[in-house]
């Protein structure tokens, strides 16, 4: 085994969890059932570490075994890393027949025509996902199998999602999935997120949807001691729209996970208490960016919680509706009275 | 009258329960010393002048020791008999005692711990605004990383300082003639070695520790302060951090174009402003909170969020950024005193009187 073997796979075990170690082995597959067996899971990284690499050694595994390794533990954990979306536009007439074994053979060979140091790997999963793991080289080097870039993409679907895409990669991937998915062009989505999953359920619509509905839907009926009836009424009526209002934009279920939104806002400052600023030519430049654990589900505690004013503005509830959380904000018609907003890419 | 010592010998009897009583926020609303004279100002400065660009009394190299590096901030009350020409006798005592530290819990001597710390007190001439204030001391320890060869050089592993920038003079003259006040400490490097610093300190100086926040005023004062400073250093950006008490918590990072910054700043100004180039300019409170407000209704026109529901965390531009947690960076040599005296000012507060 050469050095860059020897140090992706002490990568691999020192990111792979000890207690997951044994279940991707398996996975794997490149260990007969003694040498898995003689492994003792209990042992330092360092020493199974040393332990492997004999093993890898003893069956002559390659660089290319350990990145199927690798590959099968980013496929377990999708939820690392930042994922960015694009998707595929225009699709051709038989955009919907293309099934894996020819987007397989299709890709790799346009990608391969582009690039001569390059190894691409693709595995459906067992959800119907396609992965494809791209090791990138230049003219001069071997393909960097430290750094793979990650292609996630269900087919008949217009959604791709990247992990770790570098600007040389770019365009030829793109060029190489629009010709593989029989579509004319592909266009970044604007969303991105740790979550491959919630990004998915996202821009897929497979999460509780809300529908504008002009009913109210009935309160929901709370058990608390009565202390004023009156102040009681009056306040709770006013908590109750407050969270109708929530709900209303952000549904009742369970959200997707998303880190972060960021609005590009290049718009007229004004302020009734500001003539100055009201009255000065340039937009006002500024970048705002919301981030939390759980970005939708502390959107919608600030506005049942009263912290956002009802209704909450569609900048924020586009979020879920429109599947994406990178906005560019500008002023519709450059005039006093106008409210609303326009987004562009 | 209680003096400041008596009230420094109180603080160390019941250590942790007097560093909250003396905790005091700096509006000082609520104090619990609102009944004895006033010593010090019981609020920050509703007013103070606009940052001047440096002066080249101090240093340079000193000055470049204290930019670029972000430093924990700390107040310290005054210190008993410490004498600035004593300096070198306390370098090889500090030095001393952290070697003893380090050889406590080790059974047998370890010959080698005596040489491995190189510690300097100096003094930065200069870094003072007015004649009461003390000279600011720089401390640095050198020492050789654990398993260094023979001949690798020392490097600096700690450093830290003790500063006064334009101190309230009522304050300092109110104190007995033995005590030097330099009430804000800012260190940087392993917190163990803090920890000896100030143990040291306050063995030998007879003082208290205590941890400095920014509060959430002064924080509103670096956002003006700084971008008052536009005119003379590019301040690139403004930033600020917000958190939401959401569930779970919301974080808004709020970016302003320097110019923008800069033309809102100058919108919300009262007196004559951009012309004013004499000591005259001076900044007040209102300004201020206009300023903030100013940036808080853009904010709410287009997201419909009431920022004041939240708290301010951090304020950054190129010319300093700031933390509440206490944590301060002086990005640009030329507005070092601005900065520093609005800090001094948070830690005489938090005195005990």
């Amino acid at each position: 085994m050469d050095d860059t073997s020897k140090l992706l796979l002490q990568r691999l075990v020192r990111r792979i969890p000890t207690q997951m170690l044994k279940a991707t082995l398996d996975k794997w597959g490149r260990l007969t059932v003694e040498q898995r067996q003689a492994m003792d899971f209990t042992q330092s990284k360092w020493a199974l570490t040393q332990k492997l690499l004999s093993v890898c050694e003893e069956n002559k595994l390659t660089l290319t075994h350990l990145a199927e390794l690798e590959m099968i533990h980013a496929m377990e954990n999708p939820n690392q890393g930042m994922w960015y979306t694009f998707q595929l536009l225009e699709p051709e007439n038989d955009a919907q027949s293309v099934e894996l074994t020819q987007f397989k053979q299709q890709f790799k060979c346009h990608l391969s025509e582009l690039l001569r140091q390059m190894s691409v790997k693709i595995k459906k999963h067992t959800d119907e996902a396609v992965w494809i793991r791209i090791a990138l080289g230049s003219s001069f080097s071997k393909p960097n199998h430290l750094k793979p870039t990650y292609v996630v993409h269900y087919l008949q679907t217009p959604y791709v999602f990247v992990r770790n895409l570098t600007s040389k990669l770019k365009p030829l991937l793109s060029q190489a999935l629009t010709l593989a998915t029989r579509h004319q062009g592909v266009k970044e989505a604007n969303l991105s997120g740790r979550n491959l999953t919630s990004i998915r359920d996202l821009l897929m619509r497979q999460y509780q949807q809300v529908f504008p509905t002009k009913y109210r839907s009935p309160p929901e009926e709370e058990d608390q001691p009565v202390l004023n009836q009156h102040i009681e009424k009056e306040q709770g009526g006013v908590a109750a729209h407050r969270r109708h209002m929530a709900h209303q934009a952000f549904g009742d279920g369970m959200l997707p996970q998303l880190q972060s939104a960021v609005y590009m806002l290049d718009t007229k400052f004004r302020d009734p208490n500001n003539r100055t600023m009201t009255e000065r030519e340039e937009t006002f430049k500024c970048v705002v960016k919301f981030s939390s654990i759980d970005l939708l589900e502390s959107l919608r505690s600030c506005a049942s919680s009263g912290i956002a004013s009802a209704p909450v503005t569609p900048l924020l509830s586009s979020i879920p509706l429109k599947g994406r959380n990178y906005f560019v904000v500008t002023d519709n018609t450059p005039g006093p009275s106008s409210q609303g907003h326009q987004t562009q890419n | 009258m209680r003096t400041p010592h008596n009230g420094a010998v109180v603080q160390r009897r019941s250590k942790t329960r007097s560093y909250r009583q003396s905790y005091r926020s700096c509006l000082g609303t609520a104090s619990r010393l609102g009944l004895t004279p006033a010593l010090t100002a019981r609020r920050l400065n509703a007013s103070r002048r606009a940052a001047k660009p440096q002066n080249d009394k101090v240093n340079p190299e000193h000055l470049a020791l204290l930019v670029k590096a972000e430093w924990q901030l700390s107040y310290v009350t005054p210190l008993y008999q410490f004498r600035h020409t004593q300096l070198r006798s306390y370098s090889r005592q500090l030095a001393a005692f952290i070697v003893a530290e380090k050889q406590q819990g080790l059974a047998v001597e370890v010959s080698e711990l005596h040489n491995s710390y190189r510690v300097s007190l100096s003094v930065v001439q200069g870094l003072t605004e007015s004649e009461d204030d003390a000279e600011t001391v720089l401390i640095q320890i050198h020492s050789k990383p654990m398993f260094a060869r023979q001949d690798e050089p020392q490097r600096s592993v700690w450093s830290g300082w003790l500063t006064c920038v334009h101190g309230s003079p009522e304050y300092l003259r109110s104190l007995p003639k033995d005590f030097t006040c330099l009430p804000l400490f800012g260190s940087r490097g392993p917190e163990y070695l803090s920890r000896v610093v100030k143990s040291w300190f306050q063995k030998t100086f007879d003082c208290c520790f205590g941890s400095l926040e920014i509060n959430h005023t002064s924080l509103q004062w670096f956002a003006a302060l700084w971008t008052d400073c536009h005119s003379q250093s590019h301040i690139q950006h403004l930033r600020m951090l917000w958190t939401i008490p959401a569930a779970p918590p919301l974080q808004i990072t709020y970016t302003v174009d320097h110019q923008d910054a800069w033309d809102l700043w100058n919108s919300v100004r009262k007196g004559p402003t951009a012309a004013v180039a004499e000591d005259a300019a001076s900044i007040d409170l209102e300004e201020v909170t206009g300023f903030l407000q100013a940036l808080k209704s853009h904010f709410y026109r287009h997201f419909r969020l009431d920022l004041s529901a939240g708290t301010l965390q951090q304020v950054s531009t190129a010319v300093g950024s700031a933390k509440s947690s206490g944590r301060i960076k002086m990005s640009n040599s030329r507005h070092v005193i601005a900065t520093l005296t609005l800090l001094t000012e948070c830690a005489l507060l938090k005195m005990p009187i």
